[in-house]
């Protein structure tokens, strides 16, 4: 085996990386960075209420297009949001990542389990997670992230952070 | 112990509804009190009429959904002939919850425990080895428990867990007027309650809820991040005190934030109410809205928008939304929230579905703040001083209008002073009957 092969990430290590990557900015509320890793146009960051639910008939805790991600993440670094201020202790573990390549972009369902603290509490979250991503050079941008909540049906907490 | 007398006339005191609840100041432990909140449960929500359902949440024969009232968990079920029934979630042989699961059809309700199966309005239809049972034992005795009244007003079903005592129309009052304009945005005069419910858990007592639903004060504040972050998705109307938006207070604890009024002075666009929508893009609703109630009329309503609004005890029609409050404890409350479909206005529903996503519920750039400043609120009443919450705000400047309905400034705290009054005289009644 040649250095340059091993150098040559495969497309399980470069996603991994991605989802980590992801994870950190999430949890860390770095929160402009964390937007830009999704498509300039077309993206969905959905939260919905069961596995399965049409968006289109059903309420969904989150279902943000392009637009309004920009919104929420306006919204956050006005330093002003209440709900995340202060910021909640947040880290999550990724595991149980499946990979589905496509034409021109790569489908992953990965676990997490996510910690909030806040105000001396501790909140548990987890479900399981689908990004669809598209390749840009040896990394990826987000065009769709749907989180499946173990507890989707609720009631749930508040949820201003980025999940 | 010589103290005991001193705690027990100083309990004594402190549920004297009539000190507790002052006009302009409620005191810090009706927040807090477990005893003033098992009270709550019997004389408001057991003994009084609470909002259950809708009737387009039941579609078709054989759906149901469980819901609670105070601490009941209560079955709503439509039967084999389309009649609607409201019983107690409990089997009548052994006391196991019939449902399990929040909604569903079923043609009919069998315990999981030793599968008596019940028909859909409650009675025991079916009970193996059956013979077993000694000679007494009746079938027809044996059904579920039926509330003892329920009664509905616009699709919006209500229970009262007590058989006497006032209709569900006199509780409802002058507030029917509230459900009118909702119902009245639809061309043909029915709403649809089938997106499902968002469910957020709230860290605070169920009454600030209700008090913050008809709060006209808050919102620069509370909401200045979105006002910053996204001016037209958070205001689509004037918020500052000169605004024509009244606060009012329709009595029975009913009121609401009039902003019907701000559009129709100021003779606003069309569509306005739901931030901002061009009439052209909704042709098909616009046109089902005249031809039903006239140009004038479609006109007047479609600017005007829909009520936001608490109904006593658990019910908001918060403007293109239900609300609906759960106490879970004293600290603990369970928000529900519901987009309204307007039968006949299909192309405004898939807007008003996504609106309600971005505002309200546990992520909503609106509802997730309101939790916040509830749960800051809830830990700050936790302290003893200075012992009342002051609720004066506007006070002896308010205009009582001929028919009856008190009415102020948009900021001014007349909403949350007609609520605590119908609370304080609920609260005194119910200590009388009990």
């Amino acid at each position: 085996m040649t250095v340059a092969t091993l150098e040559q990430a495969t497309l399980t290590e470069r996603i991994t990386r991605f989802l980590y990557r992801e994870a950190l900015l999430a949890d860390e509320h770095r929160y402009l960075e964390w937007e830009a890793l999704w498509d300039d146009e077309d993206a969905l960051y959905w939260v919905p209420m069961r596995q399965g639910a049409d968006p289109q008939t059903e309420v969904s805790y989150i279902y943000d297009n392009r637009a309004r991600i920009a919104s929420r993440i306006r919204q956050l670094n006005t330093g002003l949001r209440h709900a995340q201020s202060p910021q909640s202790g947040l880290r999550r573990i990724i595991s149980n990542i499946e990979i589905e390549p496509g034409e021109g972009e790569v489908v992953t369902h990965s676990n997490f389990m996510l910690m909030e603290a806040r105000r001396g509490e501790q909140y548990f979250w987890a479900g399981r997670t689908t990004h669809v991503l598209v390749p840009e050079g040896e990394t990826f941008r987000m065009k769709r992230k749907t989180i499946n909540l173990v507890d989707a049906e609720g009631p749930i907490g508040t949820l201003a952070f980025l999940i | 112990m010589a103290t005991a007398p001193a705690l027990s006339r100083q309990l004594a005191e402190q549920l004297d509804f009539a000190h507790l609840v002052q006009d302009g100041r409620v005191h810090g432990s009706l927040y807090t009190n477990p005893e003033i909140y098992a009270r709550e449960m019997d004389y408001i929500f057991h003994r009084g009429w609470s909002f259950v359902a809708h009737e387009s949440e039941l579609p078709n024969n054989g759906d149901f959904v469980v819901r609670k009232v105070g601490t009941q968990s209560l079955l709503v079920t439509r039967d084999n002939k389309g009649e609607i029934h409201i019983h107690y979630n409990r089997c009548s042989h052994r006391g196991a919850v019939l449902c399990q699961t929040n909604s569903g059809h079923r043609p009919r309700l069998t315990c999981p425990y030793h599968a008596w199966t019940f028909s859909l309005d409650g009675r025991l239809i079916g009970v193996p080895d059956e013979e077993a049972y000694p000679e007494g034992f009746n079938k027809a005795e044996a059904g579920l428990a039926r509330v003892a009244r329920m009664d509905s007003y616009g699709g919006f079903i209500f229970a009262n867990l007590v058989p006497n005592g006032k209709t569900l129309r006199d509780h409802l009052g002058r507030a029917t007027e509230l459900i009118d304009g909702l119902l009245g945005l639809s061309p043909v005069g029915r709403i649809k309650l089938n997106a499902g419910w968002i469910k957020h858990k709230m860290r605070s007592n169920w009454k600030m809820i209700v008090e913050n639903q008809v709060d006209g004060y808050h919102a620069p504040m509370t909401h200045g991040s979105l006002l910053k972050a996204n001016q037209t998705f958070a205001t689509v109307r004037d918020r500052k005190p000169k605004s024509a938006t009244r606060v009012r207070d329709f009595g029975n604890g009913h009121t609401d934030i009039d902003h019907t009024r701000d559009y129709l002075e100021a003779n606003d666009r069309l569509f306005r109410w739901t931030g901002g929508i061009d009439p052209a893009r909704l042709p098909k609703y616009v046109q089902a809205m005249k031809d039903a109630y006239g140009e004038d009329e479609a006109r007047r309503r479609l600017i005007g928008g829909p009520p936001h609004s608490m109904l006593f005890p658990n019910i908001s029609l918060a403007e293109m939304n239900i609300m609906v409050i759960e106490p879970v404890s004293p600290t603990q409350s369970i928000q529900y929230t519901c987009p309204v479909f307007l039968e006949g206005a299909e192309e405004l529903n898939a807007r008003t579905l996504r609106r309600c996503e971005g505002a309200l519920g546990p992520a909503g750039f609106l509802i997730a703040d309101d939790a916040e400043i509830g749960e800051l609120t809830q830990m700050g009443v936790a302290n003893l001083e200075p012992e009342w919450v002051n609720l004066s705000r506007g006070m002896g400047k308010e205009e009582i209008l001929p028919n009856g309905i008190t009415q102020a400034g948009l900021m001014d705290e007349t909403s949350q002073r007609g609520f605590w009054r119908h609370y304080r005289a609920t609260m005194a009644e119910g200590q009388e009957a009990a």
